[in-house]
């Protein structure tokens, strides 16, 4: 009887295990499993690459995915917002900036459970490797800037996949500026962190968001055991770096690489 | 009824950085209709609706999956049949927190009795059904107000499902539970997938205080039990326009 919620605001939930997530570690999912899928057909890899805005993520997948690839290994890709499902709403509801905080972190969701689910899966029953520019890391960061509950979060993608490896590019707010200015010549709203009026002062908005957004990678670093590089290293240091972490997992001895012509501007 | 000391618990507890969930008690109230269709839940909170207007009661009404800015994702996702149970899920409960934060909580701070045709009962309910994890469930939906009154119309189900069947012969497909793939006809699908989320409402009525209604009695039987349980739990009079 003394279980049954009291009218009003929920009480505090028994929150779904994150920590109790690590003792399972032969689980392929976080902490539930996604309902109607067999664990054993998922012979590929994901691996993740996280970090802050002007990390230098995608540039890094693009070179990875051709060394990968002259290594036959087929490669997929996924990130935020790209779901066939909510990737058009989300982005009309960003550019409206009308819904709360709790719904946007709520079709985020949406988006990458359909991608979980419709992209995701496909590729690693059929062995490839999926590297993910961003995964639920980004998510539960920004949702906890906002001041939700990083528990709830965790809660919220309890059926997420664990990746085989995560990366995070730790960069200084001050450097994802120059990089994130030098790639568009302005800095939007959302980057800047705009909807928690932070300052009206867009560049110290933009560092105060992006340290706090740091801050709970730091967080998520240590719950989840992320592998840290130095985001700020030349682009070629940084991807040998990885290629040495993937090439170990993936059994590929061989981490030699020089980037065809299409990326060789970026070797310099 | 709740004692004070217990509401002060329960405030308490309403964690500083909840989802979405504010950070003090409200002087409204909420009072939840939940049952599967056919059930009659709809037609009872709308006589109990009228009965509060013309007694000049500060009460708004609200339904399930009404807000516009999820709508058209949600839309298009049942038309295409792109939705499993899990984005099913989550786009619903993205509809909900929008309604939720936007019009429940300021309605209940701003002391207005609310009244709600089917609330997140409803989804632990449909969700589990789909096989959803009922644990998950209950987190995604952790920031909305525990009801006062959650009144579950439970009514056998041949006869609910005759209401809805012979009424309204289109059946929307995930509506009949289509994509469970439990049977080819749309009707039997749909007889199915109600009971199985009666099933799911059943095991709800402990667990979360639901007063159980025989949605077969007489309609203004019915109503004259639920007008008698609302005096009794809510005080009225701090509802009553000055």
């Amino acid at each position: 009887m003394s279980d049954t919620p009291e009218p009003g605001i929920s009480p505090a939930p028994n929150a779904l295990p994150a920590e109790g997530a690590e003792k399972q570690a032969e689980s392929r999912f976080f902490a539930m499993e996604l309902p109607g899928i067999d664990p054993d057909e998922l012979t590929g890899k994901l691996i993740v690459i996280e970090g802050t805005d002007g990390s230098g993520r995608s540039t890094q997948i693009a070179l990875l995915t051709e060394w990968l690839e002259s290594h036959g290994f087929a490669v997929q890709t996924m990130g935020l917002r790209r779901s066939l499902l909510v990737a058009k709403d989300i982005d009309e509801l960003l550019a409206k900036n009308t819904v709360t905080r709790l719904t946007m972190a709520l079709m985020y969701a949406t988006d990458f459970y359909d991608q979980l689910e419709n992209r995701l899966l496909p590729a690693l029953r059929s062995g490839l490797v999926v590297l993910a520019d961003r995964y639920i890391y980004t998510l539960i960061a920004r949702g906890a800037v906002r001041g939700l509950d990083p528990e709830y979060l965790h809660g919220l993608y309890a059926m997420a996949l664990r990746p085989e490896m995560t990366f995070w590019l730790n960069v200084s707010p001050e450097v994802a500026f120059e990089r994130e200015f030098k790639k568009s010549g302005m800095i939007s709203y959302w980057e800047a962190g705009r909807d928690m009026n932070l300052s009206n002062d867009l560049f110290e908005s933009f560092l105060l968001y992006q340290f706090r957004v740091k801050k709970q990678f730091e967080e998520l670093s240590r719950r989840h055991q992320f592998i840290e590089l130095d985001g700020e290293a030349p682009i070629p240091t940084v991807n040998e770096q990885l290629r040495r972490h993937i090439g170990a997992r993936l059994g590929i001895a061989d981490t030699a690489y020089e980037p065809s012509q299409a990326f060789a501007h970026l070797w310099r | 009824m709740e004692s004070p000391s217990a509401a002060k618990r329960s405030a308490r507890k309403s964690s500083e950085r909840g989802a979405g969930a504010p950070r003090r008690p409200y002087p409204g109230a909420l009072v939840v209709v939940e049952g599967i269709d056919g059930s009659g839940k709809s037609t009872q909170l709308y006589l109990l609706k009228r009965w509060l207007e013309i007694g000049r009661y500060r009460i708004h009404f609200t339904e399930w999956n009404s807000s516009p800015l999820v709508k058209s994702a949600t839309k298009r996702g049942k038309q295409r049949r792109m939705l499993t149970p899990v984005t099913f899920s989550l786009l619903h409960a993205a509809d909900f927190a929008d309604r939720c934060e936007r019009q429940i909580l300021p309605l209940l701070q701003g002391g207005y009795l609310v009244l709600a045709d089917r609330y997140i009962y409803t989804a632990f309910a449909r969700d589990a059904a789909r096989g959803c994890p009922s644990e998950w469930l209950r987190n995604l939906y952790r920031f909305a107000p525990v009801p006062d009154i959650t009144f579950y119309f439970r009514t056998p189900l041949a006869v609910a499902v005759n209401r809805i069947l012979s009424g309204r012969p289109r059946l929307k497909y995930y509506e009949a539970g289509m994509d469970l793939g439990l049977s080819y006809d749309r009707a039997e699908s749909f007889r199915i997938f109600q009971g199985m989320i009666q099933d799911e409402y059943d095991k709800m009525i402990e667990t979360d205080n639901f007063v159980l209604m025989d949605g077969s009695a007489n309609v203004n039987v019915l109503q004259a039990q639920m007008r008698e349980i609302v005096q009794e739990k809510i005080d009225l009079k701090r509802f009553l326009t000055p």
